[in-house]
């Protein structure tokens, strides 16, 4: 349709383009010139574009964060939510792509579901359970709470990847002597691999940027990045240069992984939505 | 199936076909069985508890009360106020999305460079951890020396405690914010549905001498409509138990006005500890959220036979 398109209407509308991405970029990039701001210079009225940029925020963080520890956290729970996620849902997707029997779509549509459910009524009676059983501030709480989640997202999501994969070629295989497990590791999942990597990216990204669940379910020593991020703001000697520093480090990473991802994130977000 | 694939195995006298369904089986079962334990069962639980008067600062009075927490959603009036919070917040949050997501996914509906490059970076927003987002519009904000707040002012929006101070514009401006994050969905979405039309009948359509207006009204749109509603269900669920945001920017003021239900929950529950309460007003965002799933399965399935039988 965009044939007999003018180049007037061309202009207007990338110049339209251009107008909301500096509406939807211009404040993360005030987030992070922050950072390299002096003190004075954020409080400069109006706001100078031009200044000296510093890098006692950063200096500011690391006397205040312990940041590899943070960091540390949040990997770990991010990491160990996707990998749990992936080992259950991946193998649960592809066997309700493969059954025959008809209730197994009630199976998938169940999952579907359960990542409808408002996390909070999940959290409270969860975290009441592991106050009991010992788990409260450990990673072990976060991860198992956030793979419920995520396992969810994952056998749709795969489910749907594994459904559109021709039976034949496993058939085959079968019938040439292919044990069933090797018809799945070997021939099925390497032709999903773009699902397995947007799987992959969805499942560290929900974690990583999860606040409330391990808000509630982690400790000083175990909290992540995210957390530490709010608990930093109205602390004495925090300033907003320091969370903007503070920022980099809980935000740039994932944004990074998603560019560089981009193909395999906007397959998710389309595919995996519903 | 033949003889060779069977040969050595111990379950060699089961036929194939029954193999086949066990080894599906033993793939399947620990994902739903986690998620029964995980998942399902603390879910029973809050159901549970929501029909006790259950405090765990005085937990030996905890006793049966029936539905009193529910009714409570209604005759509470904080919880009342919070209902209709949550109500407006969504209504308003998700129509805007709406409507500049569907204004991005038109401009976007072109296959150049110049768009896909626009498509990754207008995305970069979904990606931004919530509580961040909520901090930089904070700071953006802030009446004595935010970049936004300061223009305002200049322009004679003096709002002696910012945007998000005030409780008239508190609520206005947390759906501001969210529809910052996450309109950049939508418009993807729609985007996706956009792409998936015929062609040939807007072409035909323009050659028949439709206006631009006219095709999107009577041509696009009726044909985008499944992209519109998975778009809007799947954003009214979100909008609807929005927490992270709220809780960086307000923290549920001022005077309550962006006391949205999610927040009141976690509050009551792990703040107050008043168990009981908070589940009730857990389970009764289950139920609202469950129509729309029930609405979205709905729409799955129906794209899913169209897809089936094309």
């Amino acid at each position: 349709m965009s044939r007999r398109v003018s180049t007037q209407a061309l202009i207007a509308r990338r110049a339209t383009l251009v107008f909301a991405l500096i509406i939807f970029l211009a404040p993360i990039l005030w987030l992070i010139t922050i950072a390299y701001k002096a003190k004075r210079d954020i409080f400069t009225m109006p706001p100078e574009l031009l200044f000296t940029p510093t890098l006692s925020n950063f200096s500011d963080v690391f006397k205040f964060f312990d940041i590899p520890e943070l960091i540390g956290s949040s990997l770990i729970i991010s990491l160990g939510s996707a990998a749990l996620s992936l080992l259950i849902g991946v193998p649960c997707a592809y066997a309700l792509a493969r059954s025959k029997a008809r209730w197994t779509v009630g199976v998938a549509y169940f999952f579907l579901a359960v990542r409808t459910v408002p996390q909070v009524a999940t959290l409270i009676p969860f975290y009441l359970m592991m106050r009991s059983l010992g788990l409260l501030g450990t990673w072990w709480a976060v991860i198992m709470l956030n793979a419920t989640l995520s396992a969810a997202f994952v056998v749709w999501m795969m489910y749907s990847y594994f459904r559109s994969l021709p039976r034949e070629v496993e058939e085959a295989a079968l019938t040439d002597g292919c044990s069933q497990f090797g018809a799945f590791w070997r021939i099925a999942l390497p032709l999903v691999r773009p699902g397995i990597i947007a799987c992959t990216l969805f499942c560290i990204m929900f974690a990583w940027n999860d606040y409330l669940i391990p808000a509630f379910l982690t400790r000083t020593e175990t909290r992540p990045i995210s957390v530490a991020l709010l608990s930093a703001f109205g602390m004495l000697d925090i300033t907003w240069g320091t969370l903007g520093a503070l920022a980099h480090f809980s935000t740039i990473p994932v944004v990074l992984l998603a560019l560089l991802l981009n193909r395999y994130f906007v397959q998710g977000l389309t595919r995996g939505v519903h | 199936m033949s003889s060779s694939l069977t040969a050595d195995d111990a379950r060699a006298r089961l036929p194939f076909h029954q193999r086949r369904r066990l080894f599906l089986f033993l793939l399947g079962a620990p994902a739903v069985v986690y998620v029964l334990i995980v998942a399902v069962w603390p879910l029973a639980q809050g159901i549970y508890d929501s029909f006790f008067d259950y405090s765990l600062l005085h937990p030996a009075n905890r006793h049966f009360v029936g539905f009193d927490n529910y009714t409570a959603l209604w005759t509470d009036d904080g919880a009342r106020r919070s209902v209709i919070v949550t109500i407006i917040f969504t209504i308003a949050a998700v129509g805007l999305e709406f409507l500049l997501g569907l204004g991005l996914a038109l401009l976007l509906w072109r296959d150049g460079r110049f768009e896909r490059v626009c498509l990754a970076l207008l995305l970069i927003p979904v990606t931004v951890t919530p509580v961040a987002v909520g901090l930089i519009f904070r700071a953006l904000l802030a009446p004595e020396f935010g970049i936004v707040g300061y223009y305002a002012a200049d322009l004679g929006l003096s709002i002696p405690r910012g945007f998000l101070g005030d409780p008239h514009t508190a609520l206005a401006t947390v759906v501001l914010i969210d529809a910052w994050e996450w309109t950049p969905l939508v418009a993807l979405i729609l985007l996706a549905g956009l792409k998936a039309l015929p062609t040939d009948v807007i072409e035909a359509a323009e050659a028949d001498g439709a206006t631009a207006w006219q095709r999107l009204r009577i041509i696009i749109f009726p044909m985008l409509l499944p992209a519109v509603f998975l778009a809007l269900i799947l954003r009214t669920m979100d909008a609807f138990r929005v927490f992270d945001i709220v809780f960086a920017t307000t923290g549920g003021g001022p005077a309550d006005a962006t006391n949205v239900l999610m927040f009141y929950a976690v509050k009551q529950g792990l703040q107050f500890f008043n168990v009981g309460f908070a589940s009730a007003i857990a389970n009764s965002m289950v139920l609202v959220i469950a129509v729309f799933a029930v609405a979205l399965i709905f729409l799955v399935r129906r794209a899913d036979r169209r897809a089936n039988e094309t």
